[in-house]
């Protein structure tokens, strides 16, 4: 580092180029809105859904990776070089992430929706590249990263959970094609369970405790219940592989308790985020950040009560679906109508030292309307879930890509200013 | 919300109110200059020792109406800011 850039605190090398987290963002919000549009014309099945090819699994992946993956690359890369202190040692590879990953997301997605197993294929084998280098330089950052250990541990379970998730897709998408596998289900539960938990639920939990007190602006979180939480989250996921491996049903029910703990050892964090927070209002963003937690809440206790033989109908999809778009769509949501102002102004302070107002940048109008049209549709699909009524979820659908569109109108709006 | 407690080292000198970070972790540095500056009924000078550049401060000393500016000066690894409410 030259003397000049020692003078900065190393700055303008924790800030990567706006183009890098904003092009993840903007992608981000084009498949939020393909997602909605993909789930109405899926609406007729997904009541019922329990794997295979289809526009629900289609729709399905159009949400965790397009928006949820998507998001979170976008994030790390911004985010984990400040967190650590540990610049990204070249930029060029995180702009090679995405150009395999979004492609790939868009192919794979299309694949799945009864598209030619070559799409299968080169899609499935640019997201797992995409994926996996995306891991190697997450990888390489929390190895140099002397502090915040309660991030790196979630940060190095995420990366695991990662190479597993994306080792059984593999699996997952040459049987689609061939049909060799007996128990091609277990494989795509183990794979979900990765994914959704070990992976992406490794990564809320793990970015939380800093992006929230950040927001809030309230004291650092204690440490011990950060220990608890982590130890919970990667005994469920654990767990819960154990038990698909040896069929054993209560292990299953134990990793549902750990899963539930998890949750709870978070919310509590969050809580004590909240109460000592300095920001006395805390914005429309946090309504819908709340709202998310409140649905992990419900979702883990649907979840729990299901295993458990409770008769929910249609409760695995429920459950599915309060997870993937009650929690971590809602969350990320919340999260990114709070970063993308954020970054944006700070990008505005790096190019002319005069930082643009956050609150110039944020155009509420049509974040009010996606916050209204969001909590709409989750309340009509699940009720379509729960009644077996595909016309429930069609209404929930427009109403999700309502607000799709509407953040899309947010997020135009804002890089246009950039 | 809770009763605040002061975060960080802060002492009053002849150049201006004095703040040290140094030492805290994510994101309690930021946390704690805000604290001050939302105590502060003046104008600044405000001193801040930090151990890198603080980033993510910037957009919210903007948002309160008070500016940045980094000086030399200091110990080994340590970064220096002047802040002041803009006119």
């Amino acid at each position: 580092m030259s003397s000049a850039a020692l003078f900065l605190g190393g700055a303008k090398d924790r800030l990567l180029p706006a183009s890098i987290p904003f092009r993840f963002f903007a992608t981000a919000t084009v498949f939020h809105i393909l997602f909605w549009i993909v789930l109405f014309f899926a609406a007729q099945d997904v009541p019922t859904f329990t794997g295979g090819p289809g526009l629900v699994l289609s729709a399905i992946h159009l949400a965790t990776l397009g928006v949820l993956a998507m998001t979170a690359m976008g994030a790390a890369f911004q985010l984990l070089p400040v967190a650590t202190r540990q610049p990204l040692v070249h930029v060029w590879p995180a702009r090679l992430c995405f150009w395999l990953f979004a492609p790939g997301t868009a192919v794979l997605a299309y694949g799945m929706a009864q598209g030619p197993a070559i799409a299968l294929y080169l899609g499935g084998g640019a997201v797992s590249a995409g994926l996996l280098l995306f891991a190697v330089l997450t990888a390489d950052n929390l190895r140099r990263a002397g502090s915040l250990p309660i991030v790196a541990a979630h940060g190095w379970l995420s990366l695991v959970a990662l190479a597993g998730f994306v080792t059984l897709a593999v699996i997952l998408i040459f049987d689609l094609d061939m049909g060799f596998l007996e128990n091609h289900q277990s494989f795509a539960v183990g794979h979900m369970v990765l994914a959704t938990f070990g992976f992406m639920g490794a990564l809320i939990f793990g970015f939380s405790p800093i992006l929230i007190p950040m927001f809030a602006l309230s004291r650092a979180l204690p440490a011990r219940l950060g220990w608890v939480e982590f130890s919970l989250l990667g005994g469920a996921v654990g767990l819960a592989l154990v038990a698909l491996i040896t069929g054993v049903w209560a292990v299953m029910i134990l990793a549902a308790a750990c899963g539930l703990g998890a949750s709870g050892s978070y919310l509590w964090m969050m809580r004590g985020a909240l109460q000592s927070r300095m920001r006395k209002r805390l914005g429309p963003s946090f309504i819908i950040i709340r709202t998310s937690w409140a649905l992990l809440a419900i979702g883990m206790l649907v979840g729990a009560v299901v295993l458990a033989g409770a008769p929910i109908p249609n409760g695995i999809t429920l459950f599915g679906f309060l997870t993937l778009a009650g929690w971590q769509l809602t969350f990320l949501m919340g999260i990114l109508q709070r970063i993308m102002p954020f970054l944006a102004s700070m990008h505005a302070a790096g190019n002319s030292g005069k930082p643009a107002l956050m609150s110039e940048l944020t155009a509420q109008t049509p974040l009010n309307i996606h916050t209204v049209a969001h909590f709409g549709a989750l309340v009509f699909c699940s009720a379509g879930i729960v009644m077996n009524a595909p016309l429930l979820i069609s209404i929930g659908a427009i109403a999700g890509a309502i607000g799709a569109v509407s953040f899309g109108v947010f997020a135009l709006l804002l890089i246009r200013k950039l | 919300m809770v009763e605040e407690e002061t975060i960080g080292k802060v002492w009053q000198a002849d150049d201006g109110l004095h703040i040290d970070v140094r030492g805290l972790e994510a994101p309690e540095p930021m946390v704690a200059i805000l604290q001050q500056i939302e105590k502060t009924t003046g104008d600044g000078p405000m001193i801040v020792h930090h151990f890198c550049a603080p980033i993510y401060l910037y957009p919210e000393l903007a948002e309160r109406g008070w500016g940045h500016r980094i000086v030399p000066g200091g110990d080994l690894g340590e970064v220096r800011l002047i802040l002041r409410r803009k006119p």
